[in-house]
């Protein structure tokens, strides 16, 4: 508050509309007026997650300024969009009527940021949101489908027709595909399915209405390899499995290394190992970003954490000697559709099965609280 | 030897994992210790000024404020240092980062928890704008 209001000595809560608080200077007089997003815009997720900002108005009813409280988004692309300050300063100056009457942001000069889109556009909804009229009601947003909901649906069709179309005419265009998964879906959009993304939603809320079109592929992503078990969005869609299918290319096959027995059944235990890290992130609400530990934020150039940026890049460089290394020994997210697939149509309980089963308990034991710290 | 190294391999991934994992779950621990020694020491304030009618005068360190608010029965004296996790009373200087102030008519208080080795605020909890916990 003082970042903004440096004469603020007090805070008193305001019983009427809009219902945020009075800032009060040092001699009790109202020096401006601050609000909260949240919980009215708890509906509103971005990436993975709400994000929760503070408006704090100055005497003359105009934003002094816009700061982040708190957000349940991937705590990378919430930094990204905290470090830009010409968007964060994008209100400032602006009164509550004009930011409540803004149907297009851009054109008063809001725009998203690069890298962390989808966490500013559902910050740039928030503010505009509370800022309405009635602010009593809670925000629901109608459901949206626009042109990034249509190139995903356009992906998961066309990985669906590569996957049971088998016609050689058509199957020789899927090196086109694979490319434009990677510069479209990965490069471009950055819409991966990746842990973080799935352990956000599910410690808020699915966005159906607001991201259909990622919310549709996540859920194809699960149930086509169960119906069907054709792996759709590993084998087909997915940017970074594709990127390692064009390297496995660069190499002459005489280069190529092959895995002892050992060390496949060693890291065959990474994946699930892993889900067994986000379990405890989750269940145990640290600080940590679970982007960190797969590639897929790396596509996002701009706002890619170093982490995530190690991850891919080693990733990539093993996979030019061991084809697909990545995808068959550390991606857990791979892991979990691979594991779906596999238990269609079989009888018996393989080593598989006792991983996933072990995650259950550990899972179970942290939701009863078996497992503290 | 087979088993030998399977076992070796998989531990050595869990170790990994265990490392991923043990700075953020060791912060979330210090957080939780930083928090109850606050709330503790809160109360023990508050216990203070119903008697006294005023907070205490002083500003004071935590080696300070504890034994002075445990000598008047307003706070156990086996409070626990969260930073180095042994009793209070046993803390030497370098390793207490609580801080206690009043203003001039001792009518507030604050109480700030230090990030150990700088003067950023880690927690505040006082009687006038931070009543809750929020971390900085």
């Amino acid at each position: 508050m003082k970042a903004f209001l440096p004469d603020a000595k007090k805070l008193r809560a305001d019983a009427a509309a809009p219902f945020g608080l009075k800032v009060l200077g040092p001699n009790g007089s109202q020096i401006g007026y601050a609000l909260r997003t949240m919980p009215r815009t708890r509906d509103i997720v971005g990436y993975s997650g709400p994000t929760d900002a503070l408006i704090v108005f100055d005497q003359e009813t105009q934003v002094a300024g816009v700061s982040i409280r708190h957000s349940y988004d991937t705590p990378s692309h919430v930094e990204d969009v905290k470090l830009d300050l010409l968007f964060m300063e994008s209100w400032n100056g602006k009164t509550r009527e004009e930011i409540a009457a803004i149907e297009d942001p851009g054109s008063e000069g809001i725009y998203a940021v690069s890298g962390a889109t989808r966490t500013s556009e559902a910050l740039i909804e928030s503010i505009s949101s509370r800022l309405q009229d009635d602010p009593l009601e809670n925000v629901s947003r109608p459901l949206s489908f626009g042109w990034k909901d249509i190139c995903l649906l356009f992906f998961l069709l066309v990985g669906c027709l590569f996957a049971f179309w088998k016609n050689a005419s058509f199957q020789k265009f899927r090196w086109l595909y694979s490319v434009l998964t990677i510069g479209v879906l990965g490069l471009w959009m950055g819409d991966l399915i990746a842990q973080s993304l799935m352990v956000g939603w599910m410690e808020t809320r699915i966005p159906w209405e607001a991201t259909p079109g990622l919310v549709l592929l996540v859920a194809a992503a699960f149930v086509i390899p169960w119906f069907t078990r054709q792996p759709v969005y590993c084998q087909f869609i997915c940017p970074h499995g594709n990127l390692q299918r064009w390297t496995r290319k660069v190499l002459p096959a005489k280069w190529k290394l092959r895995l002892s027995d050992d060390n496949k059944f060693i890291s065959r235990w990474i994946p699930p190992m892993l889900l067994g890290v986000v379990l405890l992130v989750s269940f145990w609400q640290l600080d940590f970003d679970l982007a960190g530990i797969e590639p897929f934020d790396a596509y996002l150039l701009g706002g890619a954490g170093l982490a995530t940026i190690f991850v891919a890049v080693i990733g990539l460089l093993i996979s030019f000697f061991i084809p697909m290394a990545y995808c068959k020994f550390a991606c857990p997210t791979g892991w979990l559709l691979e594991f779906v697939r596999r238990r269609s149509g079989k009888g018996k309980f393989g080593h598989r099965d006792w991983m996933g089963a072990g995650l259950l308990i550990l899972a179970a034991g942290l939701h009863q609280g078996w497992f503290s710290i | 030897m087979r088993y030998l190294i399977r076992t070796g391999g998989v531990l050595l991934v869990l170790s990994i994992c265990y490392l991923l994992l043990a700075g953020p779950v060791q912060q979330k621990q210090l957080n939780r210790r930083v928090k109850t020694l606050l709330l503790d020491v809160q109360e023990g304030l508050q216990k203070y000024h119903v008697e006294e009618e005023v907070y205490p005068k002083e500003m004071m360190s935590g080696r300070e404020l504890i034994p002075f608010l445990a000598e008047g029965g307003f706070l156990d004296e086996k409070v626990l240092n969260p930073w180095v996790e042994d009793l209070y009373v046993n803390t030497g200087e370098v390793d207490d980062w609580l801080r206690y102030r009043t203003d001039q008519l001792a009518e507030t208080y604050e109480l700030k928890a230090l990030v150990p080795g700088s003067d950023g605020v880690h927690f505040r909890l006082d009687s006038v704008e931070n009543h809750s916990l929020e971390e900085r």
